[in-house]
């Protein structure tokens, strides 16, 4: 299965208090909200990740297919299994049909 | 996915970087050519760099005086580039020959800005006060095309080139650029000297900006760019910018030659020093930026409809013209 890879024209950083802010609201049991927690910048436009996209998008390093990002993700949240593979799998594809992740060309 | 911005980011996405006040040029418009400062040793400059990495600053952009004067620029590029940065400059072209446009490439330069201030070469040539000054800066952005690194042009609109801008951008398209910026008229340092001669009445920038807005719609072959944050105000403006009113202290900084840290080039205010403050304690704490960030609606901005999208215009230039920072933009039409 091919690896997932950040498109390398991409600019983007952690927003690490916000991040930090969401995690706290999880941990108190609280909804994690929208808030964006990574920021991309293309082509002079800014977009937000909230705390799912931004973790995926953080673990898209090439180093791991689809199933072990899922797998990874759910270490982290307490979710049903099927519903985390289904939201994962449609933002990964959105965000390969935007050209902002690929699939990388080699295999695993 | 995507949301409004609601909260503070946790550093600028830019840093403009003034590494030297020194410039082979006397421009009449110049902010800094007056300002004189401390300059860091390579050592110190690349300290800087960590210091940004660390703090995920991903953009920063050599201006000055001229970068090129700087005989350690492409040392320290390089090692920004290392450290995950992006490095653009802006420069008057003068010292960009094959060799330098040759090292801008192979340091990684995301982009080169060259200023040119009239396509016509002797009112350029005036203004800057250097004969030839024209040529070599259209010979930058030549030598820029020719080894493919990509070519920006900045003009500071003025009474000398407010109603020839499309010829400017003819000029840009000639020379293979592929963004214009149209900047608005500071008054500091000697802008603010030559102001009368130089800068526009307000109707003047409103019936510039309404054209300019006009052009910008209709160009699809080049990107046209403003940083004035008064036409939020115009009817029917509907760019969304990253920021409401200055993007100062909000999405970017300044650095001086020594280090210390101001919101833009163009506000004189020192908010502390990159190399022996702890720059989050600046950040979130600074009182000048988040005078800044919040700015209060005064004089005439109070009860205007369009405050909110403008936020007052132009926070340097209110400043430079009032000492406060939160008076309306005298460059304002209303
Ligand atoms: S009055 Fe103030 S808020 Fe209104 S357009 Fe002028 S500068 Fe902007």
């Amino acid at each position: 299965m091919k690896k997932l890879q950040r498109n390398s024209e991409i600019v983007w950083r952690i927003e690490k208090r916000r991040q930090q802010a969401v995690l706290d609201r999880l941990e108190a049991g609280e909804e994690s909200g929208d808030e964006g927690t990574v920021i991309l910048l293309i082509s002079g436009m800014m977009h937000q990740l909230n705390l799912l996209g931004g973790m995926i998008w953080n673990l898209c390093d090439g180093q791991r297919n689809l199933d072990q990002l899922v797998a990874e993700l759910q270490q982290e949240f307490d979710v049903d299994p099927a519903t985390l593979q289904t939201d994962v799998r449609e933002f990964v594809s959105d965000l390969v049909e935007r050209g902002w992740l690929n699939y990388d060309q080699s295999t695993d | 996915m995507t949301n409004p911005l609601t909260e503070q980011f946790s550093a600028p996405l830019t840093f403009n970087w003034t590494l030297s006040y020194r410039c082979n040029f006397t421009c009449s418009h110049c902010y800094s050519r007056e300002e004189q400062c401390d300059e860091l040793s390579t050592a110190e400059l690349k300290l800087i760099v960590d210091r940004l990495a660390e703090h995920q600053v991903p953009f920063i952009n050599f201006g000055g005086g001229e970068p090129l004067i700087r005989e350690d620029i492409f040392v320290l590029s390089d090692y920004a580039r290392q450290q995950g940065l992006n490095v653009s400059m802006n420069s008057n072209g003068w010292l960009l020959d094959r060799t330098a446009a040759e090292r801008i490439k192979a340091s990684g330069f995301r982009s080169v800005g060259i200023s040119i201030d009239s396509a016509e070469a002797r009112l350029h040539d005036d203004f800057r006060n250097r004969p030839g000054s024209f040529e070599r800066a259209v010979n930058a952005l030549d030598e820029l095309s020719a080894v493919g690194v990509r070519s920006t042009m900045s003009a500071v609109i003025s009474r000398i080139n407010y109603q020839h801008f499309h010829e400017l951008l003819d000029l840009a398209r000639e020379h293979k650029v592929s963004q214009v910026y149209l900047h608005n008229f500071k008054c500091s340092g000697r802008g603010f000297k030559n102001r009368q001669e130089l800068d526009l009445s307000p109707q003047e920038w409103k019936d510039f900006y309404l054209e300019a807005l006009q052009v910008k719609e209709e160009t699809k072959d080049l990107l046209i760019s403003f940083d004035d944050p008064v036409i939020a105000s115009l009817p029917g403006y509907a760019e969304k910018s990253l920021v409401k009113g200055s993007s100062c202290g909000k999405l970017s900084l300044h650095l001086r030659p020594n280090g210390d840290i101001t919101p833009c080039g163009f506000i004189p205010l020192v908010v502390g020093n990159i190399l022996h403050d702890d720059f989050e304690e600046i950040w979130y704490n600074s009182p000048v930026l988040n005078k800044m960030r919040n700015k209060e609606a005064k004089g005439k901005c109070q009860g205007c409809g369009a405050y909110e999208d403008c936020l007052g215009g132009c926070t340097a230039r209110a400043f430079a013209t009032t000492g406060d920072l939160s008076e309306p933009d005298p460059h304002c039409w209303k």
